[in-house]
């Protein structure tokens, strides 16, 4: 299609005359602030681990050069070493590199909030930066992305403070991950972000209605974009990390934003692209469909017989089927390498195999009569005859003997050794690191060096291993969960995804609850705000039923409730009053008589008078009070007769007013149902001993 | 230091270079055409040979072997790299026999007995060293440099020869070559040109567009229906990618059928193909013979589900054997495909041909 050739090269033009001003500047977070992957990142950060032979982060460089990256920041901080070493080596700090790469490694960082406040106090941008994780792997041209950004931010004064870039990609794509789904409302014409939201796990989503009412008149609410992790941030991202120092990831950002979009006047915009591809390793799941898009050629021109990080040796050649063999690739007679395969060099496979849908590393022996569908086999891996091993990861030096079996979604670190004859069931995680350590070490332990690693490996070595587990010449310990430790149990299980558990129930659950570990704030509070906040509000009454609190320091918790859950004025008062008139169903069941109803219900009134009045003040609030008390008697129709009796009592009080009442029984009249509860013999016999009081005097209620 | 400052300039320009190449092309091909990167590389090769340090001929063509290996490496498929390098080896080459005051022209001819008694002594004579050397060999480069400016217009000039009124022409998707060809002919003669879409990149569309925007009278089709309009049409024209060693194509996907409905109908096939597009390789090299692109094309990625179960393939180019053409026009004039092999020992050395 040479007419998007000739769009790319005028973007890579424009850019370049900006760029003569300024050098586009990207900053690489090559640390997942998480576990998911261990116990594989336990010996080597993610974003070092080989994707189709190639460690991660080069791709991530590699996407950032040919978008004419300039000057690269990446920030490591969990094994830093290894990466830096990495880098070193790599052709990205040759001189002759068009993207000069600064390393920069403290083990301070703890999440990407940190990473940034520090971008901002060193300030190492100057202007509009990229900002990606170490594990991206895309081919996605950004300038034109970073035209528009630029564009916004000339014409609308620094309004617009990032950009994100989304793929489209319908629901069920395999390259699709769970945990990452948004949905996003969006404003059309200006591709501006309104409302961002993690759709896992959630069967309800709520949007707040204001975003739709100002801005244009068209908006999308879309679900079909693929989170790529690839954003354009202009500088003052940086520094709006350091001034909300609770900002711990992008999530965090975004909804901070969107939410104090009125008071900051900062705006999120959003960059689709329908072609290149983007994606982000975020768990074993994503590395197998990221890896099997990788050698279907998606990401071309970044494919594997493309050698892009220049290393001697890791040249392969391509044929049909998407095979790749790597130099010095022997393969036994009758062995058969079916399609998608990708070989690395040096690895030797025996007679008789059967090869799909696999990736083998550099320098494997590989036995004969083996089996491998949809395995990652990384390098160094020893697997002897009549192995079978079905969607599974096996890292660099591990040994597997005669005839072990390897169900799906297996994984085996470091130089683990399994067999022989055995069959691991499926999501078993073997690993070097007997689990009882994490136990021993503290809670800091994944965000120290490796030395710390190396001193708990001495102490692993003394406890024996289980040959139930890993077969009788076996090495290494079945990863899992220690039962205390629900964190644990958590990340196990989330190693390959949430594909785990087809039950949606559980899902759900397992999700939710890992969320609140791994990103404090990220599941969405909005939905159930509401009902947090009435939970609450009930707790605080009732505590201060118990203690005797003043009614002066119940409306300040109340008050602090509402700032802490962002809820308004009026819901405020409509909660209260639901809450209150609940209050006895709460302390004694809901086979409450009327009258036990009432008798329970109006002393509390009383007690809580000065509360209401603290809320109720304008006419527009009585009338807002009565329409939840009208409300609440309309779903407990059986005691509708109370209801007279609680206005009664709420006019005696001061609560409502006269006039409001009035007003109220003559106006809100809509469905059929309130119409009849205002026939309601009481409340009409009440109504006219209002109008009658009005006449006379007021004070006839005291 | 301003030789070490040279040298590091000159490296960056050559990883820019490759870099550019390894990411090249998205779909049909690289951005640019294949005449830009012939021109690109040779002008790349003369600032290396200017620039690079070297005493004697020997030293220079170890140089450009280095390089040109890189080069073709970084992109196989782009061919015309590793033509040019030739062409550049085989300057220095005759260069250096006219300086010994030889002529390398006599050993052209070499037989069967003479290859075999000679051995590997030819690269030991390129030791000697002459001042002027590098001035021929970039006076040389760049006469190279003016004959690639003029190979489209040379080509175009010999339209009228070929087009004659009120004639139908067939072409596939789009090629800068017989474009400007059929421009050519247009200011003359009235004719019609049936060009094939060539999905799923559809280059074919914008062929059209350019030709009809000159007053061509032009007609799309899809694919599916070359071998239907075939028996309306008098010639067939088209470009290619590579014209093979043994007279073969490497051209755009669709030419295959294209050239088979030709020769069901008797049509004649007529390849316009500059010199530079002579490579010296065989359609038997699996391996860098074809070029698979993203499958984005075929099916989006935005189908969702259904890319789980399938495997999308999307390669680029077609090999179109010699026995279906019945012409090549190059810059130099026309040539049957079964003397390709006489135009390759010309152009190019034989110890050149594996770098």
């Amino acid at each position: 299609m040479s007419s998007r050739g000739g769009k790319q090269k005028k973007g890579n033009v424009a850019s370049e005359q900006e760029e003569e001003e300024q050098p586009l500047q990207a900053v690489l977070v090559a640390d997942s602030f998480n576990r998911r992957f261990f116990p594989i990142s336990k010996d080597q950060p993610r974003a070092l681990l080989p994707l189709g032979n190639v460690a991660m982060i080069d791709y991530t460089l590699e996407f950032l050069t040919s978008t004419g990256v300039q000057e690269t920041f990446v920030f490591c901080c969990w094994m830093s070493n290894k990466i830096k070493d990495h880098l070193l080596k790599s052709k990205w700090c040759r001189p002759t590199s068009p993207n000069v790469v600064h390393i920069i490694t403290s083990d301070l960082y703890r999440s990407l909030g940190d990473v940034l406040r520090d971008v901002d106090a060193k300030t190492l941008v100057r202007n509009d930066f990229i900002l990606v994780y170490g594990d991206v792997v895309s081919n996605i041209d950004v300038s034109q992305a970073l035209q528009e950004h630029r564009h916004r931010r000339k014409v609308d004064k620094n309004i617009s403070v990032m950009t994100m870039v989304f793929k489209e990609s319908s629901p069920g794509h395999k390259s699709r991950c769970e945990e990452d789904d948004v949905i996003v409302a969006m404003d059309s014409k200006s591709k501006r972000v309104l409302h961002y939201q993690k759709t896992q796990g959630l069967k309800k989503l709520q949007f707040p209605m204001n975003i739709f009412q100002h801005g244009s008149d068209e908006f999308e609410v879309r679900h079909d974009l693929l989170d790529c992790h690839i954003s354009i941030c202009s500088p003052q991202v940086a520094e709006l990390f350091t001034d909300n120092f609770d900002y711990q990831t992008r999530n965090d950002f975004v909804r901070g934003i969107l939410v104090n979009e009125e008071i900051l006047g900062n705006q999120i915009h959003l960059y689709v692209t329908q072609d290149g591809y983007g994606a982000r390793v975020s768990n074993l799941q994503m590395y197998d469909s990221v890896s099997s898009d990788m050698v279907r050629r998606w990401v071309y021109p970044v494919t594997p017989e493309a050698n892009f990080t220049d290393q001697r040796g890791q040249g392969c050649t391509h044929s049909r089927h998407n095979v790749y063999r790597g130099a010095g690739v022997s393969l036994g007679h009758g062995s058969q390498m079916e399609e998608n395969v990708l070989i690395g060099r040096d690895t030797s496979i025996g007679a008789n195999c059967h090869i799909s849908n696999s990736v083998i590393g550099n320098n494997c022996t590989i036995g004969d009569n083996v089996v491998l569908d949809r395995g990652y086999i990384w390098n160094n891996v020893d697997i002897s005859s009549n192995v079978e091993i079905h969607q599974s990861v096996v890292c660099d030096g591990a040994v597997v003997k005669e005839a072990v079996r390897l169900n799906k979604q297996c994984v085996l670190a470091y130089n683990v050794e399994i067999g022989p004859n055995l069959s691991l069931p499926e999501g078993t995680v073997v690993s070097m690191h007997h689990p009882e350590e994490e136990e021993e070490d503290d809670d800091d332990e994944f965000l120290s060096d490796d030395q710390e690693v190396g001193h708990s490996k001495d102490k692993t070595r003394q406890k024996a291993f289980n040959p139930a587990e890993v077969g009788p010449e076996g090495k290494g310990y079945i990863w899992k969960p220690s039962v205390d430790d629900t964190e644990d149990e958590e990340l196990a299980q989330c190693l390959w995804g949430l594909v785990l558990n087809p039950d949606p129930e559980s899902d759900s659950e397992s999700e939710a609850s890992e969320e609140s570990q791994d990103r404090s704030r990220s599941v969405s509070p909005e939905i159930d705000d509401v009902n947090a906040f009435q939970l609450e509000v009930l707790g605080t009454l009732q505590r201060g039923l118990e203690e005797n609190i003043v009614c002066d320091n119940l409306v300040l918790e109340i008050n602090s409730l509402k700032y802490a859950y962002n809820i308004t004025l009026k819901e405020v008062m409509q909660i209260l009053t639901r809450v209150v008139l609940e209050y006895p169903f709460q302390l004694q069941g809901t086979q409450l008589t009327t009258l036990q109803y009432t008798g329970l219900l109006l002393p509390l009134l009383k007690k809580w008078s000065p509360v209401f009045k603290n809320y109720i003040k304008r006419a527009q609030d009585h009338l807002d009070c009565l329409s939840a008390v009208e409300e609440l008697f309309l779903e407990q129709d059986t005691h509708q007769t109370a209801m007279v009796k609680v206005l009664m009592k709420m006019y005696q009080l001061e609560i409502l007013e006269e006039a409001a009442i009035l007003k109220w029984f003559s106006t809100g009249t809509t469905t059929d149902r309130s119409r009849q509860l205002r026939k309601n013999k009481g409340l009409q016999k009440f109504i006219q001993w209002l109008e009658e009081a009005e006449d006379e005097s007021s004070e006839e209620g005291e | 230091m301003p030789g070490a400052d040279k040298e590091a300039d000159l490296t960056e320009r050559i990883e820019a270079f490759l870099a550019d190449l390894k990411r090249g092309g998205c779909g049909t091909g690289p951005i640019r055409g294949s005449g830009e990167t012939a021109r690109e590389t040779t002008a790349l090769l003369r600032k290396i040979t200017s620039q690079a340090r070297w005493s004697n001929a020997g030293d220079l063509m170890e140089i450009i072997r280095k390089e040109g290996r890189r080069m073709t490496a970084a992109q196989p498929s782009e061919t015309t790299v590793g033509n040019m390098v030739l062409r550049v080896l085989k300057i220095i080459r005759e260069e250096y026999a006219r300086s010994r005051g030889s002529s390398e022209e006599a050993d052209q001819q070499e037989s069967l007995h003479k290859l075999l008694t000679s051995g590997g002594l030819s690269e030991e004579n390129f030791r000697q060293h002459f001042a002027p050397l590098k001035a021929n060999v970039i006076e040389a480069i760049n006469e190279l440099l003016t004959e690639l400016e003029g190979t489209t217009d040379n080509i175009a000039m010999q339209a009228l020869e070929h087009i004659h009124s009120n004639e139908v022409i067939m072409t596939v998707g789009r090629s800068r070559t017989v474009e400007a060809f059929l421009k050519d002919a247009a200011r003359k003669r009235k004719f019609h040109v049936i060009v094939a879409e060539c999905a799923p990149f559809c280059q074919g569309h914008e062929m059209a567009t350019n030709l009809s925007k000159t007053g061509i009278e032009t007609t799309v089709i899809a694919d599916a229906a070359i071998f239907a309009v075939m028996s309306r049409v008098n010639k067939v024209i088209i470009g290619t990618q590579t014209v093979l060693a043994n007279g073969g194509l490497r051209a755009v996907n669709g030419t295959h059928t294209v050239a088979l409905a030709a020769k069901h109908h008797s049509t004649p096939l007529i390849v316009c193909a500059p010199m530079f597009k002579l490579s010296p390789q065989f359609p038997n090299e699996e391996d860098t013979f074809h070029k698979f692109v993203s499958p984005h094309e075929v099916l989006p990625f935005t189908e969702g589900e259904i890319l789980s179960k399938v495997n999308v393939h999307c390669p680029v180019f077609d090999y179109v054997p010699p026995e279906l053409i019945t012409l090549f026009i190059s810059n130099i004039g026309g040539n049957a495909p079964s003397y390709i092999y006489r135009l390759i020992s010309e152009l190019y050395h034989p110890e050149d041909h594996a770098l």
